[in-house]
């Protein structure tokens, strides 16, 4: 394949994109911390903040709107959302969180589970 | 090329992107990371911008996105569609004229870029969480080699399609 030099210094942009893209999920996963609270949202409003740290019994709860239905299971420092009549099921797929960070999100019924490391 | 011959290739290209679409939306999600897709209907969208121009390629996606959201996928999906779709189509339309057939992949590829960041702008908007912003390094990922890869692909449908 002959590539011209104006393609390879496009190539070589999208690769320095790349990298950067690498570099940007490595910072994401080394900033965060262990959890501390969860804060869970649906459309934008707070429906619950919970202490993971003071979590001795795990417990599950539900979200329900008009938008569809999510079974939330909190444990000791940790949290999930374990089912969900979502299409997608990207939500209950991210399995267990215990760091700070990257939210669960269930986009089709606006569901978010933020993570906070008390800092 | 005719007028005629236009509007037939466009209604033409707008079933094909409904199609695979539609086919695309069976497939499960790669990755469980929200907005992570192949997004092959977009070989359609910059193939009809490139053979038949701004306006009917405009036709032919806004086509295929209100189909596609009543075929499959939902009105509450529809909001992100567009964004994603109007973002993608902005920088298509911009850059189209500025690049040789077989670069096609760096407007894809930038046209993707475009797309997911409309898409996570609008999820924060309606979450109202600003913290979904960290997903944008992988959703940056994804554009690229899903953006590169469909552009390529236009590259070799247009060529077939020069054919006829």
């Amino acid at each position: 394949m002959k590539t011209d030099r104006k393609t390879k210094n496009w190539i070589l942009l999208f690769l320095l994109l790349l990298c950067l893209g690498a570099l940007g999920v490595f910072c994401a996963r080394s900033l965060s911390a262990p959890a501390v609270t969860a804060r869970v949202s649906v459309d934008g409003e707070c429906v619950k903040v919970i202490d993971l740290r003071a979590v001795t019994l795990p417990y599950e709860f539900e979200v329900s709107s008009e938008l569809g239905r999510n079974l939330v299971r909190v444990e000791h420092g940790c949290i999930a959302v374990i089912e969900s009549d979502c299409p997608e099921q990207i939500c209950v797929r991210q399995g267990f969180v215990q760091e700070s960070g990257i939210p669960i999100v269930c986009l089709p019924h606006r569901l978010v589970i933020e993570l906070e490391d008390g800092e | 090329m005719s007028r005629t011959k236009k509007l037939v290739l466009a209604a033409a290209l707008a079933a094909a992107a409904l199609g695979i679409y539609v086919l695309e939306a069976q497939i499960p999600a790669p990755l469980p990371i929200p907005g992570v897709k192949l997004g092959l209907a977009n070989i359609i969208t910059l193939t009809a911008m490139a053979l038949l121009g701004r306006k009917l390629s405009a036709a032919t996606l806004a086509l295929r996105l209100l189909l596609g959201s009543m075929f499959a996928g939902g009105f509450s999906a529809l909001l992100y569609s567009v964004a994603g779709g109007a973002a993608a189509y902005a920088v298509m339309a911009g850059l189209i004229g500025l690049f040789p057939e077989k670069r096609l992949w760096v407007i894809s590829a930038l046209a993707a870029i475009a797309h997911n960041a409309a898409q996570l702008v609008c999820a924060v908007l309606v979450t109202g969480t600003a913290g979904l912003f960290w997903y944008a390094p992988a959703l940056l990922i994804s554009a690229i080699l899903t953006g590169a890869f469909t552009g390529i692909a236009a590259t070799f449908l247009l060529r077939g399609l020069k054919k006829i």
